[in-house]
């Protein structure tokens, strides 16, 4: 019969072993401390040679039966578009209703990503009082109804010594950022103290003509940055990483486990080196289902979880570190009772609470105003593949503030990249459910012909800015759904802002200039999408904001040490967290991960602090 | 806001668990902090060197990824290179360069009998923050009543430690000579990590 057990109790007890919960258990459990950690997890330790090598080559497997990634049958969550719906659950992984799925085990979501990052510049942590300054506030009001936009309590050059650490960690390749000066001078782009560790991997032919182009158009490009590692590589932490061996079948339907570790995540990064140190302890398939808190101080006492068996664990600690993916890291709260609730009013000055507050999302609608072209003479061999990251030039020329917003309708913008590999990631069966005369039939099968000696190039991009939050997209418990045992499912009340799409009306004619000058024939801009032309229906696991890092407890739920501070009257100061759902807001690069990053070093800091303090509360 | 209900009953469900290992300590690949400093240090120092030397030695194969113990540093390089590399690190300097021969204390295994192993090489030794480090100039190698081996001469790989770029004695040399002193347990090791680096076993 299963039972209760109590389990010795920890200094520290990390939520979750994704990228954000490697950081802290790294930095931990370096020689020389003495904190007792222990990291739970609901899903496997992955061997990349045991686990992956043989198995991974199984497109309908992975991209559709996702079986590497968290069982839906264990939790899903419900999605509406407003709070008027009825949410309906998400019950398959597959298109068009959800392909992007959580991670299961350690390394989480990471380990079956395509290794996109890119840091967030300057602007973007300011991006509320910025835009209020050059613009003004009814300019602001008007680009985003019902604004919950929020800055940031610390700035880039505050964090730019906390990407360094975390780019040194994970073997970030690339070759800095595009700052035409590279100093802290320079607000517009995201410079660096130091490169980034590793070279990107080879630029394509179309990744040459982008950079030339847009070179001579002004702008400042540079490699795409990625977590593939280019070259054998070792961290920080001591821990050897093997390079890409550009097998192909790493993008695609988002994504595919690497078979030699290549593919930056805390498995074979960061956990390898807290797991030398026997003061950390791992504990597996195990189902963190709620926080346990003093009734008199608010404060988490410890994590119950089961494990495989049914038994109920106990698992008491001082701190505790929510390292849980997206809306699991709010459902957590919720359910436990820690932190203050958003609560949801059609009067934006009547909205309450924090943990749920402000969600966006990073993936952006799936109709927008598009420009496509041809290159006519660039062909390719997909055969000899490549990986999912590496080979293309970005220019961050026409996001955030880098170029006047005066008479626009939309704040901020987007990376613009051009010449991924072709090779990059397996596309025989993506999208199950996208039924149509070109997925299937003589059509389609003629389209397979010459699908991978391709003699020309298409060049397609659809230029979203950013998603900003608002009082009327948020995230709470559902009052119908539950998980397999038995509590509330997450509930999604999510739509994209106009911002979006009003973005890519715009934008779509710069790319335009763009294509030209690469020498793209047939360059056409389609038809202009209005704000609300698709609506969400999936959760994309690039969700953002919901459980905010900011200035004000009334607003957010983790302060500038991602320390709990909510609620205002009785806060939770003995909880920390970190990952792409603390971030304030959409933002303009396509990796939520990056940014994140060093806010689980700043946890970890924030953590050593908490520990050493005499009287615990909420750090200065 | 209370907690939505605090459960402590026990629940089972029917779940495919995917079964999984943890691995232990031992298993898992890391450089120690020591070395891991002293390498970076070494590499800065030498980045500049104008001759040919690599990153050799028990810690050069665990950069490699190779499941090893490593207590030091090792540099293989040219007598030129030793003096060149002792200038450069002469402030860590505890023994200065000098022809060095010595038996060690392996045996090699050639044809199922066990012959003695000398090297030779002109030689210097550093204490790099606390980690020894030697610097191997023109190595040599005898087993048993055979004549001297030509001095050890490669090409060497490149590794990034923390984004310094480092050469390193490819782990191809050093297989070859661990299967020609017959140290099969050694040169197991090195394919062990070669083929979790490579694509599909290999």
């Amino acid at each position: 019969m299963p039972t209760t057990i109590t389990e010795p109790a920890a200094d520290v007890v990390i939520l979750g072993v994704g990228y954000m919960s490697g950081v802290v258990a790294a930095e931990l459990t370096l020689p020389g401390l003495t904190y007792k950690v222990v990291a739970i997890t609901k899903g496997p330790y992955w061997d990349y040679v045991n686990d992956f090598s043989t198995t991974k080559y199984d497109e309908w497997g992975v991209g559709l039966g996702r079986k590497y990634d968290s069982p839906l049958p264990l939790q899903s969550a419900t999605i509406r578009n407003t709070p008027q719906q009825f949410a309906l659950p998400v019950r398959r992984y597959t298109m068009p209703i959800q392909y992007h799925a959580l991670g299961h085990g350690v390394g989480g979501a990471a380990q079956h990503y395509g290794g996109t990052m890119g840091r967030q510049g300057p602007w973007g942590y300011t991006q509320k009082s910025s835009t209020v300054t050059r613009y003004g506030q009814a300019f602001l009001d008007g680009v985003n109804p019902h604004s919950d936009l929020e800055d940031w309590p610390l700035t880039y050059a505050q964090y730019e010594p906390y990407y360094v650490e975390w780019e040194k960690a994970h073997g970030l390749c690339g070759n800095y950022n595009g700052s035409a000066t590279n100093q802290s001078s320079d607000t517009g782009y995201p410079w660096m103290s130091q490169n980034y560790p590793l070279p990107p991997s080879p630029i394509t032919p179309v990744g040459q003509l982008f950079q030339t182009a847009t070179q001579s158009l002004g702008y400042h490009p540079f490699p795409h940055v990625s977590a593939l590692a280019s070259q054998p590589y070792v961290n920080q932490y001591g821990v050897p990483v093997n390079p890409c061996v550009y097998d192909g079948y790493c993008g695609g339907p988002c994504d595919y486990a690497c078979e030699t570790g290549a593919k930056a995540n805390a498995a074979y990064r960061t956990i390898p080196a807290a797991m030398k140190s026997s003061n950390f302890t791992l504990v597996l398939n195990s189902f963190i289902f709620r926080l346990d808190t003093d009734p008199s101080s608010g404060l988490v006492t410890a994590a119950r979880y089961y494990d495989p068996q049914g038994n109920v664990h106990i698992q008491p600690g001082k701190v505790f570190f929510n390292g849980m993916w997206g809306y699991n890291m709010i459902r957590i709260m919720l359910l436990s009772g820690v932190g203050a609730p958003y609560v949801w009013n059609s009067v934006p000055a009547s909205v309450s609470g924090a943990v749920g507050r402000g969600l966006t999302n990073g993936y952006l609608p799936y109709k927008g105003t598009n420009v496509s072209g041809t290159l006519p003479n660039n062909g390719g061999n997909s055969y000899p593949a490549g990986n999912g990251s590496g080979g293309s030039v970005d220019i961050y020329d026409l996001m955030d503030d880098n170029f006047d917003h005066t008479g626009l309708n939309f704040i901020g913008g987007t990376e613009v990249g051009a010449g991924g590999y072709p090779g990059g990631g397996p596309g025989n069966i993506t999208f199950a459910g996208s039924v149509s005369s070109a997925s299937m039939g003589g059509t389609f099968k003629a389209t397979q012909k010459d699908k991978y000696l391709p003699t020309k190039t298409t060049l397609s991009s659809t230029p979203f800015a950013h998603d900003l939050p608002t009082t009327d997209n948020y995230i709470d418990l559902d009052p119908h759904y539950t998980d397999i045992y038995g509590d509330p499912l997450t509930r999604l009340t999510y739509d994209w802002t106009p911002n979006t799409y009003n973005g890519a009306t715009y934008l779509v004619n710069k790319v335009k200039d763009i294509f030209t000058k690469m020498g793209a024939s047939n360059v056409t801009v389609g038809s202009t999408v209005a704000p609300g032309a698709a609506h969400n229906d999936w959760w994309g696991h690039h969700l953002r904001g919901g459980c905010r890092i900011g200035t004000d407890p009334n607003t957010s739920v983790w302060n500038k040490w991602n320390q709990c501070w909510s609620p205002v009257s009785k806060p939770v100061f003995n909880i920390f967290g970190a990952g792409e759902i603390t971030n304030t807001s959409g933002d303009n690069v396509p990796s939520g991960t990056h940014i994140a990053g060093p806010q689980s070093y700043r946890a970890a800091e924030g953590i050593k602090q908490y520990l050493a303090l005499g009287t615990p509360g909420i750090l200065p | 806001m209370p907690a939505l209900r605090l459960s402590d009953k026990p629940k089972y469900v029917s779940l495919p668990q995917i079964e999984s290992r943890i691995p232990k300590p031992e298993e898992l690949v890391v450089l120690s902090k020591p070395l891991l400093d002293a390498t970076i240090m070494i590499g800065k120092v030498l980045i500049d060197c104008t001759n040919k030397w690599a990153m050799a030695g028990d810690a050069a194969e665990v950069i490699s990824g190779v499941n090893v113990q490593a207590d030091h540093i090792a540099i293989l390089t040219t007598k030129e290179g030793c003096d060149e590399i002792t200038r450069k690190l002469v402030k860590y300097q505890i023994e200065p360069p000098r022809a060095v021969e010595r038996e060690i204390e392996r045996d090699a295994k050639v044809d199922l009998k066990l012959h003695k192993v000398w090297i030779k090489s002109y030689t210097a030794r550093f204490d790099v923050q606390g980690s020894r480090l030697d610097v191997h100039g023109d190595l040599q190698i005898k087993v048993g009543d055979w004549e001297w081996g030509d001095p050890l001469d490669f090409e060497p790989d490149y590794v990034y430690v923390v984004g310094v770029k480092l050469p390193i004695i490819p782990l191809k040399v050093k297989s070859e000579l661990y299967t020609g002193l017959g140290w099969m347990d050694r040169a197991s090791k090195i394919h062990e990590a070669v083929m979790r680096s490579r694509h599909m076993f290999g």
